[in-house]
């Protein structure tokens, strides 16, 4: 009986909503428009603090997402926004190079150690492809801040990055136009021949190899597309930030783009982009709950709470985080996009049924 | 003097072995039964530390009782964690195991950040500063000594525990055949709960050991969940022989690499040799039971 009324929920859950091609259209442009009215109305602080990273992340967690659409879920993405990060502004630096050409030297030189990474990873199943990625970033960040070479790289200190544009309103805009071209390419791919044969490998690799894919060509092409992207991702927030620090290649921002992509929905298009606004509104605007709590309880009424912690929002914001994912995956594994389907069907459809 | 030095690295890798092997036992035994692989096991040893820490300050107890009180406290949290996450997403797509143990470890972290605290802490020990001299210029801790004694106890408990019980065959059957040991009539639930509590009891031990041993902090569970997940597949997914042996390889390799090449390269060279075993072996040394 318990086991029938499961099915049955889930079965629920995993119906599907889908709109139509013109709605998806419109849906589409009114984003478009949004994104680039929005920035237009909020004070400078909030553009080059709070936007602009949300659109880097969308880039990176859809990086990421590609790459977990065909099964294999990186836990050292973290790697690749470092390097091109790093690559991007001492190519600048050292070399001369114009940042903007620099930016896609570092996505270049991203996915060529993607490549490498790659070939190494084709072979291996779920944990041990999520703990080898882990293990190379962790190889990767020792490489850099190793004695000899941080003399060139100065990755421990840390360096100012050069600019492209100014900060601000023409850097989003710049952000926002990279941001579009690239999630419009992963779309291109995750919807062609490729996509479909990620999605078979992700499914069941075995099956995928029995009807003829070449499961280890098609996963490597996923893992260069996508670190390609990251690398991208990498130097964009190099640039967003102005400062770039061997702490970019922090487990944190190999967790992030996970995070992102299982809120919004693991596999869709637009999962990681609103995995990315949600994720990033909670990274700016959380932090600042201890002050929050401050005027709930009172600073006496705080200290009694956590004597051991002097300041309460990190720690609340992780644990926040953390919780919020574990319910995501729990109980809406699909991600919150399809919520925000059901619930605007819903609020459509009521009002007819309510005539019939 | 250069032996004198490197025989103390190699008796301090033993005894840091220990300590990933009771780690690495516990997260090969739930892989083992229930094809599970948690993540998070690591910050079950960071709160079993944390628990053991305040039962000897708080109440004053002999911190080697502690580790008791520690791996009841963390197989508790283990019963909790199957029944309430990873049961519901056993058997469906293997990524969502890696998300809920992300958002595990983050949960354990930022708890214990608001419990204890982020100084440093270090369990107080009645045999603190004794040792045990084995020759002119070489000595080893009572404290590092009792660590590889419990360990041998816990081993050979866990031992018997599988071969001579009625829950431990219960568990070998399930670790082969599942389905085909639920229509003989075993209790699949049941079993995959006491699992998960055993295996975060010895996490619990592990923690408390290194407690004892080491100064910890909430974010020092990370790193011995990689490196007992190192040791699982140098020394073969399900099993515990392999655990052990892979366990104090593992700790003797580390340490004499760290003698030589300097801290710096501690953590690289764990995932030098792993990436390197699973380039060779893509499903670990002893693979085949990985499906």
């Amino acid at each position: 009986m318990k086991k029938l009324l499961l099915d049955s929920l889930s079965s629920i859950r995993r119906e599907v909503v889908t709109f139509s091609r013109s709605q998806k259209f419109y849906f589409v442009i009114l984003a478009l428009v949004i994104v680039a009215i929005v920035p237009l109305f909020v004070n400078n602080y909030t553009v080059s603090e709070v936007l602009t990273p949300m659109l880097v992340f969308a880039i990176y967690a859809s990086s990421w997402n590609l790459l977990a659409s065909s099964g294999q879920g990186s836990l050292g993405h973290a790697a690749f926004l470092g390097i091109g990060g790093f690559v991007s502004a001492l190519v600048a630096i050292k070399a001369g190079v114009p940042p903007i050409i620099g930016l896609f030297l570092g996505s270049l030189l991203s996915a060529a150690v993607g490549f490498l990474i790659g070939l190494t990873c084709v072979r291996l199943k779920a944990w041990f492809l999520a703990m080898v990625t882990f293990g190379f970033s962790v190889i990767i960040v020792t490489i850099f801040s190793i004695p000899e070479l941080d003399e060139f790289t100065r990755a421990v200190l840390g360096f100012p990055t050069p600019l492209i544009v100014d900060r601000g309103l023409p850097f989003y805009y710049l952000t926002l136009v990279i941001a579009v071209v690239s999630i419009l390419v992963m779309y291109l791919v995750m919807k062609s021949k490729m996509g479909l044969a990620f999605k078979a490998i992700h499914q069941n690799e075995l099956e995928a190899k029995m009807v003829g894919i070449n499961t280890a060509k098609y996963r490597l092409i996923a893992f260069v597309i996508s670190t390609f992207f990251a690398g991208l991702a990498g130097g964009l927030y190099a640039q967003s930030i102005r400062y770039i620090q061997v702490s970019i290649f922090d487990p944190y921002y190999s967790f992030l783009p996970l995070m992102m992509a299982v809120i919004g929905g693991l596999g869709t298009i637009e999962g990681p982009i609103i995995g990315a606004v949600i994720i990033e509104t909670i990274e700016s605007y959380l932090p600042r709950i201890d002050l929050l709590l401050d005027s709930l309880v009172g600073r006496e009424g705080l200290i009694p709470l956590f004597p051991a912690v002097s300041n309460v929002g990190p720690p609340i914001r992780f644990l926040f985080l953390g919780l919020f994912l574990l319910v995501v995956v729990i109980f809406a594994p699909k991600g919150v996009a399809p919520l925000i389907r059901k619930a605007y069907n819903y609020l459509r459809s009521s009002p007819q049924e309510e005539k019939t | 003097m250069i032996t004198s030095g490197l025989i103390g690295a190699l008796l301090w890798g033993v005894v840091i072995g220990c300590i990933y092997i009771l780690l690495a036992t516990g997260l090969n035994i739930i892989f083992g039964v229930m094809k599970l692989v948690n993540f998070a096991h690591g910050q079950l040893l960071m709160i079993g530390a944390y628990i053991a820490f305040t039962v000897t300050t708080a109440l004053g107890l002999n911190a080697y009782l502690a580790i008791l009180v520690a791996m009841g406290a963390v197989a508790l949290i283990g019963v909790g964690l199957e029944r309430f996450t990873f049961r519901r997403v056993l058997g469906t797509d293997k990524l969502n195991e890696i998300f809920v143990s992300l958002g595990l470890i983050y949960v354990f972290e930022n708890v214990a950040v608001l419990l204890w605290g982020n100084t440093p802490q270090q369990i107080s020990s009645p045999l603190q500063g004794l040792q045990l001299s084995l020759s002119q210029d070489i000595a080893i801790s009572y404290d590092r000594l009792s660590a590889i004694l419990i360990v041998i106890v816990i081993l050979v408990a866990l031992f018997l525990l599988l071969k001579k019980t009625k829950i431990g065959l219960a568990m070998r059957a399930t670790s082969q055949k599942s389905n085909a040991s639920m229509l003989m009539g075993v209790n699949i639930e049941k079993v995959y709960i006491f699992t998960f509590a055993l295996g975060a009891a010895l996490a619990g031990a592990a923690g408390a050991l290194y407690g004892i041993l080491l100064p910890f902090n909430p974010t020092i569970g990370a790193l011995p969940t990689i490196k007992a997940f190192a040791i699982i597949i140098i020394g073969g997914l399900g099993s515990i022989p392999g655990a052990v042996i892979g366990g104090l390889l593992y700790g003797i390799a580390e340490n004499t690499a760290v003698y030589f090449l300097g801290a710096t390269w501690q953590d690289a060279i764990a995932f030098a040799l792993l990436i390197i075993v699973l380039v060779i072996r893509p499903t670990g040394i002893f693979g085949e039971k990985g499906e």
